[in-house]
């Protein structure tokens, strides 16, 4: 049995020596570095550290995490130009892969070809969380607002009769809400349209959360 | 009148070098114009754009504020909109106002944490190395651009960290943040970020975003990275959100389900030139929703200065099928700079449409000098939407 006194010399000593190790710890600066190539990098982040995905072929999913890191490192390399390039739709630099979108402006190389069409699909990976790091909601709702023939759109929850704008609820339009809260916004912002049925006159309330 | 305001800043922000002590001047700038189907309009489109970067550093005699500003302005000349512009950025950057403990930066900046991020105008302050720990501090005015300019009033972003740099390249950040709309509080998020790397071949990152407002976990992240091998990285990842709207949104009463989603990833390093990359992901939209992601993707640097990248993915599951794979090149003569590249994409959404999309494009950049560059971009589409659908750009650049 440690006597108590022994215990907290133990403790008191390990602590003071966790403190002197991280007291001692200081960030690099890779000001330096600035004109290295990633393959250069590689040659003292080799490993699982922190180099490891820069310039990988998952980088721009991944990078979010380095990026918003406080006190990290990309801005003794980076510009913010470099993120607001593909963030906020800029072109300083003239970056040859990047297509236009319907405004003009560049889009991230994440946004395949036929992008109008294919992006209900890609929208879905990781939950649509993605699109609303670059995107106001209201951004959806600046296109979707202004669509000829919503009724082509042919949304699996909310089928339109014939070729109008009056629209048939299928059964799947509960699941598909719970699914897809964020992307009904995107044509009904106010969500004017759901309270017509779910009020309180129909005696249809919302399976609140 | 904004445009003007933003046009008299730069060129003041420019003369303040003649005031200054030897700084330094360096200008970035690119007039383009751009020609583009637009979608919603169903007509082409024709646009002038002028990026302008300015920076100016070495204010001071010890080089430690310095001043980073961008900004654009766009005519569409194909119609009869007005003159659009953004201020990117505009901010004095000062590094060790304190001898390294503080960083300031002042105007207006992107700011960037797990809690909340955007660009303001206003101030952020990097209090840092006490010891191991960190702090910083930030808000200011929200500034959003929308339809290629700015809109609203009354938005306001606030926010700070406290975080942890030590040994074994761990990092542990916790992050506090808080939108406004029209001056009431939209959102209010705590995230918790970290990442540490005990062995050279094991890294362990994460991160939990809780927004109060919703008392829901917005955002969980867990991942592992493993190198077994010098020129080979595995990953394993869990990643769970769960969708939460602004406090004053209709939209907070209904239920939601939450997303998850599993994935394991591999690049392997051949040679130096020769890289090769697999990735699967398992998503699951709740009940029996759910769908399978596989990427393949490799890169060849056969010759110097040729870069060739191939990629394919394909989406089996709920929202769609997608089967695509896409093809580009880069070849560096001399002066030049030559890209290329093939996109095909086959789609199938539920319930809706379905076809393919085809994008052929190629762009050239010729370095005339040090100085000078011009740029030209053509891409060719195919879809859904267009039996073909003509893009690109021109631009000359000016670095000085």
């Amino acid at each position: 049995m440690i006597n108590k006194k022994a215990f907290k010399i133990m403790v008191m000593s390990t602590a003071l020596l966790l403190l002197v190790v991280c007291l001692s710890y200081a960030r690099t600066d890779h000001r330096e570095y600035k004109d290295a190539t990633p393959a250069e990098c590689r040659d003292c982040h080799g490993g699982a550290g922190i180099m490891s995905n820069h310039g990988g072929p998952f980088f721009v999913k991944e990078h979010r995490l380095l990026a918003q890191k406080a006190g990290s490192n990309c801005a003794d390399c980076h510009q913010q130009s470099f993120c607001l390039d593909c963030h906020k739709g800029g072109n300083i630099d003239s970056d040859l892969r990047k297509s236009l979108s319907r405004t003009g402006e560049p889009m991230p190389t994440t946004h395949r070809s036929g992008w109008i069409s294919i992006h209900p699909i890609k929208a879905k990976d990781d939950g649509s969380q993605s699109c609303y790091r670059c995107h106001e909601a209201r951004f959806c709702s600046d296109c979707h607002n202004k669509i000829r023939n919503k009724g082509s759109m042919n949304i699996k929850s909310h089928q339109a009769i014939g070729n109008t704008q009056r629209f048939v609820f299928t059964a799947d339009h509960a699941a598909e809400a719970r699914r897809n809260l964020q992307s009904c916004q995107g044509c009904h912002p106010d969500a004017v349209v759901c309270s017509q049925c779910h009020n309180m006159k129909s005696g249809k309330p919302f399976r609140s959360r | 009148m904004r445009l003007i305001r933003l046009l008299v800043i730069l060129l003041a922000l420019a003369c303040v070098p003649l005031f200054s002590y030897a700084a330094e001047v360096k200008m970035t700038s690119s007039t383009q114009y751009l020609w583009y189907q637009d979608y919603v309009a169903d007509k082409g489109q024709d646009e002038i754009a002028q990026y302008l970067r300015l920076n100016v550093t070495k204010l001071d005699k010890e080089g430690k504020i310095n001043f980073y500003s961008y900004g654009r302005i766009t005519k569409q000349v194909s119609s009869s909109d007005d003159v659009q512009g953004r201020l990117y950025y505009g901010y004095v950057d000062y590094r060790d106002v304190f001898k390294d403990h503080l960083d300031l930066k002042a105007g207006r900046t992107f700011v960037n944490a797990a809690a909340v991020s955007g660009t303001m105008d206003g101030l952020y302050l990097d209090f840092k190395n006490f010891g191991p720990i960190g702090v910083t501090v930030f808000g200011g005015r929200e500034v959003i651009f929308q339809d290629k300019k700015e809109i609203g009033s009354g938005n306001a972003l606030a926010g700070g960290s406290i975080y942890l740099d030590t040994v074994k390249n761990t990092h542990v950040e916790v992050s506090y943040g808080k939108t406004y709309r029209d001056s009431e509080v939209a959102r209010e998020n705590v995230g918790l970020d970290f990442s540490t790397t005990p062995f050279d071949i094991t890294n362990f990152y994460g991160r939990v975003k809780y927004d109060t407002k919703a008392e829901k976990y917005n955002e969980l992240l867990f991942g592992a990275t493993l190198a077994p091998l010098k020129d080979l990285i595995l990953r394993g990842e869990y990643y769970q959100s769960y969708p939460t709207f602004d406090a004053a949104s209709i939209y907070n009463i209904f239920a939601v389900d939450k997303y998850q989603e599993k994935s394991i990833a591999a690049e392997y390093y051949l040679t130096k030139n020769y890289r090769v990359s697999v990735k699967y992901a398992k998503e699951d939209f709740n009940g029996d929703a759910t769908a399978d992601v596989y990427e393949v993707g490799f890169l060849a640097k056969p010759i110097k200065d040729f870069t060739l990248n191939v990629s394919f993915e394909k989406r089996n599951g709920y929202a769609g099928q997608l089967s695509g794979i896409r093809l580009f090149g880069q070849y560096r003569i001399d002066k030049a700079s030559i890209l290329a590249g093939i996109d095909y994409d086959d789609f199938r959404r539920e319930a809706s449409r379905e076809g393919s999309a085809k994008k052929y494009w190629a762009g050239i950049n010729y370095e005339f000098s040090k100085i000078m560059s011009a740029v030209v971009r053509v891409e060719q589409n195919y879809d859904y939407n267009y039996d073909h659908s003509y893009q690109g750009y021109t631009a000359i650049n000016i670095n000085y």
